[in-house]
């Protein structure tokens, strides 16, 4: 059904928008946290920082971490000296471009779910002798879990067809950092591949509906748990 | 056990509450008034989910809360027990998760019944493995009182815990909060608004009004105060007699409202009525046109009736002569 060169394709997009909700997915549950929390100074710092890179143009985040991580830049020089580790134009670079995108779309999910969670029953939790990071691990997290399910599948299937920043700080590498849109892209500047386009549009398509009907099912099932 | 709150101020949007008092929270104490009188607010401040505003909050000697020490000992951290109105068992747990919850988080030095054990007392063994969605209210009520049975806390606070139930089951309920309180050494703090229950259950009662403790001290006590009346619906004006008084068994006494007292100004013969009590007329207050509440001080305590102006002149009652008060036993 599938060519050799797109399943190469799809598993380059799947590996880098995975690993881009790995990377994200911790710093998205803290922030969604503390932006839960009533009110700290600082809540609007974190607010912007977190929506951030939904008003930035993709190509202005791409260049930044180009800027900051970049094989130049004192942090991926020092990656790359200390660790060997080098971000930019690899496959890593391309999930860390994609997790910074995807990254407000999660905060807000994961937000969303830790708001509707009745206070009640981290008092009725405190009562019980379970302290602040006890009732994070027993009912916070346990009970949001649904939605940060919901915020990691979104965030997957945004993942999947981020272009701007990825092509900006991981370029087009065929077989590391060429996912899906950047195939597209590929092929629409080439004469004559106007159906390999094609179908890698329709693969792509086919992702992203799939992961939106999953994130849809799991938030159902959140508001059904949380009805009790 | 002392519980003791000093000028305790405490802030809740609109609503403020003061209060000033010391109890032996042995027992069962009863915090009693009307709605929005502070009950709540009461429990809420003493398990330490309300910050003081200013004031002090001791348990037992041992300092929880002092605004002017900048003392403040967290709840999780005060082992006090607290059943909410509503419950509010986990939702992402079964029954037998909500129970665990608290036994695996109770300190090993404390003794408390096992989850099975004390779900057979309740009766809810049949739900254990149940989620607790679609829980009947009486059912909720249980498992949230077992789950604060099973956590151990060296102070109980409950706050309306027959809310969700009536008649028999209620009846059932006060009778085992007894004796679990007993069983288990366990004081507890009551919430109620029914002066029944109240009656039935204290040991001691705080009583409150407006944000304001307005009364606090031993049940017979506070509950003959005027002051205490004046909380009161008219057809709840009554008085305290202690258990004893009435063979009660299991509670530690009951409400007789005054509506439920005959009087009789001979000693009554061949009637129905269980209790007969002798006394002399202590006080006669007009209410209004309708009604006189007279009280009389009897062998089993005072009690009060309310008889119309007609019948007070037909028996021709004053202070200090005698009477006789004649009481149903099913209106007890």
């Amino acid at each position: 059904m599938l060519t050799p060169d797109e399943l190469q394709i799809l598993s380059t997009s799947l590996g880098v928008a995975g690993r881009a909700v790995l990377f994200s997915l911790p710093v998205a549950i803290a922030f969604a946290w503390a932006l839960s929390r009533p009110r700290f100074p600082g809540k609007s710092v974190v607010d912007t920082i977190a929506h951030l890179p939904l008003v930035l143009p993709p190509v202005l985040v791409g260049y930044l971490l180009l800027l900051g991580l970049g094989a130049q830049s004192p942090i991926g020089g020092w990656l790359k000296s200390s660790f060997g580790v080098q971000l930019a134009f690899t496959a890593e670079g391309a999930a860390i471009a994609t997790a910074v995108m995807a990254f407000p779309l999660m905060v807000r999910a994961i937000r969303l779910s830790f708001e509707a969670t009745d206070p009640g029953l981290f008092e009725a939790a405190s009562v019980l002798r379970a302290g602040p990071w006890d009732r994070f691990w027993s009912m916070t997290l346990p009970l949001a879990w649904p939605g940060v399910l919901a915020g990691a599948v979104t965030a997957f299937a945004a993942g999947l067809g981020e272009f701007g920043a990825v092509i900006t700080f991981a370029s087009n590498v065929e077989g590391e950092t060429q996912t899906l849109p950047l195939a597209i892209n590929a092929a629409l500047n080439t004469p004559g591949r106007d159906d390999v386009a094609f179908r890698l549009a329709l693969i792509s398509l086919a992702a992203a509906i799939t992961g939106l009907v999953l994130a849809e099912m799991l938030q159902r099932w959140a508001r059904r748990r949380l009805e009790a | 056990m002392t519980l003791e709150l000093r000028e305790v101020v405490v802030r809740r949007g609109a609503f403020r509450l003061a209060a000033d008092l010391e109890v032996a929270a042995d027992g069962v104490t009863v915090v009693f008034g009307p709605s929005g009188s502070g009950k709540s607010s009461l429990l809420a401040t003493i398990a330490g989910l309300s910050r003081l505003e200013a004031g002090s909050l001791s348990l037992h000697g041992h300092l929880l809360e002092d605004t002017r020490k900048a003392v403040r000992v967290p709840a999780h951290a005060r082992g006090i027990g607290l059943v909410f109105q509503d419950a509010r068992l986990f939702p992402h747990l079964t029954v037998r998760g909500n129970l665990e919850y608290a036994e695996h988080r109770r300190p090993a030095a404390r003794n408390a019944p096992i989850v099975i054990e004390i779900a057979r007392r309740l009766e809810f063994e049949d739900l254990l493995d149940r989620p607790v969605r679609n829980l009947s209210g009486g059912e909720r009520s249980r498992i949230a009182l077992a789950r604060a049975i099973v956590s151990a806390p060296e102070l109980l606070l409950l706050d309306e815990p027959f809310a969700a139930l009536d008649g028999r089951r209620r009846r059932d309920f006060l009778a085992l909060l007894r004796e679990l309180s007993n069983e288990q050494s366990l004081p507890m703090v009551v919430v109620t608004h029914s002066i029944d229950d109240a009656a039935e259950l204290a040991n001691d009662v705080i009583a409150m009004r407006g944000g304001r403790v307005i009364a606090c001290g031993a049940a017979a006590a506070v509950m003959s105060r005027p002051e205490f009346a004046g909380l009161l619906d008219r057809r709840d004006l009554g008085a305290r007699l202690p258990a004893a008084a009435v063979a009660g068994g299991a509670v530690e006494g009951v409400w007789v409202r005054a509506d439920s007292v005959l009087l009789a100004s001979e000693r009554p013969r061949g009637i129905s009525a269980r209790h007969v009590w002798e006394g002399r007329v202590d006080a006669i207050t007009r209410e209004d046109a309708r009604g006189v509440l007279v009280s009389l001080a009897t062998e089993a305590g005072y009690v009060l009736s309310r008889i119309t102006p007609e019948a007070l002149a037909d028996l021709q009652l004053e202070q200090g002569k005698q009477a006789w008060a004649v009481v149903k036993a099913h209106a007890l």
